[in-house]
């Protein structure tokens, strides 16, 4: 009986056809672009930024962004985004509109946004730096490395290099030396492996980038790279085809244990604090993360390759602005502030990154770190970016870094079993995929 | 008999299910018009409604529109058609990727079946501190995997780690449990084993519970023996729950993320990349929305028809 409508009774078309409407509504609503227009003081601008450290970091950062205080100007709120997922969560804020104004992040975060048409170029910032003098403070090439056609991505306020580090009482125990060059490096692996310690330790674990950043670093060691200077993927070269086969070659010896192909980052520190690793890239903080108190850990100078090149990798971490950003005045207000007031985070130790700044290396607590001042002085003048040597980075930077082709290369090297060229023609077919 | 061969005409053509009207009830009417009293409980349906639109279909329909895109997280790109199935259906990886996740699979579901299901008949006999045993057993599947991963990673990773120490011992080598490939795959399949065959046992259990004892006495009295008791009785008595497990661990191992991501990342090499691990990287590492998703939408669509085939099996087996 239920089936007889009533005269005023809803079609059940025209039932949906509401629900459509109605589900239809929250939805533009959630896709409707942000707000803008002119910001006053009261309004809070949102700074995120990524745990470069222990949790003392993140307490001095927001300090100093608690600090900041300009008249007329918005003040900001202080945000640690997890490294997790991190690209999904800067990606989904931005797409709606939610994301920071200011952020730091990945190292080719910025390149990768800018693209996009979502980062606010620094460029005026910058020209507001070299009038007030502390653009000059920033050591040579690191504005520079942020520099694209159409300008200035983000700005730099630390450096992270790839170090060799060795530990003194294991090579003593040997009786090896600090290797200098390649040749001496395999010299000393091998004395190294008859006491069973490693003598180039490597993560080749699947998702981690340790291992293809060191094999990297020996294509820099070695005059090579992966682009041209036009930026083009190009890395079939004789140099990267000889670096593949000297590590090829550390394989071979023993001098690269077998099973480090699987090794997380925590497996291989474990291994360097248990004696099983004398030799290998790092990065700059592994005697900090070691705890080493006893100068048992230290930086190598660079190797010298068998051209007589040297080099290593560097990744310059920035801090960007963006164009969704409620006023690009108080964005470029707030970045100089903190740029120029980020001394406290190593004045407090609570960061143990290269900086970037000659006044913050000319500090006496970074003066105190006799690693940290041998790598801005030895390392810091023949660091090159993922993009050498080509003088612009470029979004593709990021797919490149963050991607699965360079540590399955890397494993593929690390397995030993496919040769040098044929790794990196391989390499050289994934990476055109991405780029 | 006449019965049976009514019900599954009726089954066949798929009108009535569970809790159908019955051969009594007429047809409804179709009218096209909803009364007052159904358009009010519709109304107050509508925010439920609106929830599930906005966290299935609308996700559904957003990824299904990324697949067939050449785009990023931010912005969709593109329209470029199949292009992505195209490219990852000719992809050496994928392949290798849905070779391990059929391998996986298969040990996942009847790795676990097997063990939980010896377990469970185990413990249908009288041991002291039965309990206790099956507090103790469910453990793998109650530890969050991140927890157990992280400890066989620690166990098994690095020359220096309790089991290949253990087996230096022994004298049986140095084996590289996440280093060599096949040494690799076969540590996620057993992970696999160890972390599920709780979840079989639990499922086994109740199975076997149900059964009547005096059927196993009218099988010993015309002289079954155990293993006739159990392929010929047992076994066709608990088919259901049996493919109902099997449906659930087949969908629990597919989607499976957290157990290779955490153990091997995939690797060494590629050894035992899922096709879940290589669709997340491809979106989330490699940036590319399109082939990620259409990854994973190829990935659902091998589920769904794994899925069909197991529920027509329950369906079978309820009718037998």
């Amino acid at each position: 009986m239920e089936n007889i409508i009533p005269p005023s009774g809803l079609s059940r078309r025209g039932f949906l056809g509401i629900a459509g409407v109605a589900a239809t509504i929250p939805l533009l609503a959630a896709c409707a672009p942000g707000a803008s227009g002119t910001v006053d003081a009261n309004t809070v601008l949102k700074f995120w930024d990524m745990p470069w450290g222990a949790p003392k970091y993140s307490d001095t950062a927001a300090e100093i962004v608690k600090g900041y205080s300009q008249s007329g100007m918005p003040s900001w709120s202080y945000q640690t985004i997890q490294w997790n997922n991190f690209y999904q969560t800067f990606s989904s804020a931005i797409a709606s509109n939610t994301g920071p104004a200011v952020s730091g992040g990945g190292g080719f975060q910025a390149f990768q946004f800018a693209e996009l048409g979502k980062i606010a170029y620094a460029d005026n910032l910058i020209e507001t730096m070299k009038k007030s003098g502390s653009y000059d403070d920033f050591l040579p090439g690191t504005i520079d490395s942020m520099k694209t056609a159409k300008g200035y991505v983000a700005m730099p306020w630390a450096m992270d290099l790839r170090v060799f580090w060795y530990k003194k009482s294991l090579l003593e125990k040997a009786g090896a030396e600090v290797p200098t060059d390649w040749d001496s490096l395999v010299t000393t692996g091998k004395a190294l492996r008859k006491i069973g310690v490693s003598g180039f330790g490597i993560a080749g674990g699947s998702g981690y980038n340790h291992a293809p950043q060191a094999i990297i670093t020996m294509m820099l060691n070695n005059n090579g790279g992966l682009f041209d200077k036009d930026g083009k993927l190009d890395c079939v070269t004789d140099r990267n085809i000889e670096a593949v086969e000297f590590v090829k070659q550390l394989v071979a010896e023993n001098i690269i244990d077998p099973g480090m192909i699987s090794y997380s980052m925590d497996n291989l520190v474990s291994q360097w604090a248990e004696d099983k690793v004398g030799f290998g890239v790092h990065e700059p903080g592994l005697a900090l993360q070691l705890g080493d108190t006893t100068g048992d850990v230290l930086v190598s100078s660079p190797l010298t390759g068998p051209h007589g090149d040297q080099g290593t990798l560097m990744f310059v971490n920035n801090i960007m602005m963006y164009t969704n950003s409620p006023s690009q005045e108080a964005s470029e207000s707030f970045l100089e502030y903190y740029l120029d007031n980020m001394i406290t985070l190593w004045k407090d130790d609570a960061v143990s990154r290269i900086p970037v700044r000659q006044s913050i290396v000319d500090l006496p607590i970074f003066q105190e770190n006799a690693q940290f001042v041998k790598i801005v002085k030895e390392y810091q003048p023949i660091a090159k970016s993922y993009a050498y040597p080509a003088s612009s980075g470029f979004a593709g930077l990021a797919a490149v870094d963050g991607g699965m082709q360079l540590w399955q290369f890397a494993q593929t090297v690390l397995e030993g079993k496919t040769d040098a060229k044929k790794s990196l023609e391989s390499l050289s077919t994934e990476l055109a995929k991405v780029l | 008999m006449t019965s049976t061969v009514t019900t599954r005409s009726r089954w066949g053509r798929g009108g009535v299910g569970l809790g159908g009207r019955g051969a009594a009830t007429p047809p409804p009417v179709r009218t096209g018009r909803l009364s007052m009293n159904k358009f009010v409980l519709l109304l107050m349906a509508l925010p439920s409604l609106l929830v599930i639109l906005l966290i299935n279909v609308y996700p559904l329909l957003y990824a299904a529109n990324q697949s067939v895109r050449q785009g990023s997280l931010i912005d969709a790109g593109p329209l470029v058609g199949s292009d992505n199935f195209t490219d990852v259906l000719t992809d050496k990886m994928f392949w290798e990727a849905a070779g391990f996740t059929l391998v996986f699979t298969l040990v996942g579901v009847f790795g676990s079946w097997v063990v939980g299901f010896a377990i469970a008949l185990a413990l249908r006999t009288k041991i002291p501190a039965a309990g206790v045993f099956k507090v103790l057993l469910l453990l793998p599947w109650v530890i969050p995997v991140v927890s157990s991963a992280m400890a066989w990673n620690w166990l098994i990773a690095t020359p220096t780690s309790p089991i290949p120490l253990m087996f230096e011992a022994l004298g049986l080598g140095h084996p590289l449990f996440l280093a060599d490939p096949s040494l690799a795959m076969v540590t996620v399949c057993v992970f696999k084993v160890w972390i599920s065959f709780p979840f079989m046992m639990l499922m086994m259990s109740s199975a076997l519970a149900g059964v009547d004892e005096s059927v196993y006495e009218a099988g010993r009295m015309d002289g079954a023996s155990r293993w006739q008791q159990l392929t010929q009785l047992t076994l066709p008595m608990i088919a259901r729950p049996i493919y109902i497990s099997w449906i659930l661990m087949t969908i629990f191992c597919v989607n499976d993320f957290t157990t290779v991501y955490l153990l091997t990342g995939g690797g060494p090499v590629g050894a035992t990349n899922t096709l879940l691990v290589l669709a997340y990287r491809t979106v989330f590492q490699d940036m590319r929305t399109g082939p990620g998703v259409a990854i994973a939408f190829l990935m659902t669509f091998v589920l769904v028809v794994i899925s069909v085939f197991l529920y027509r099996q329950i369906r079978k087996s309820s009718l037998q």
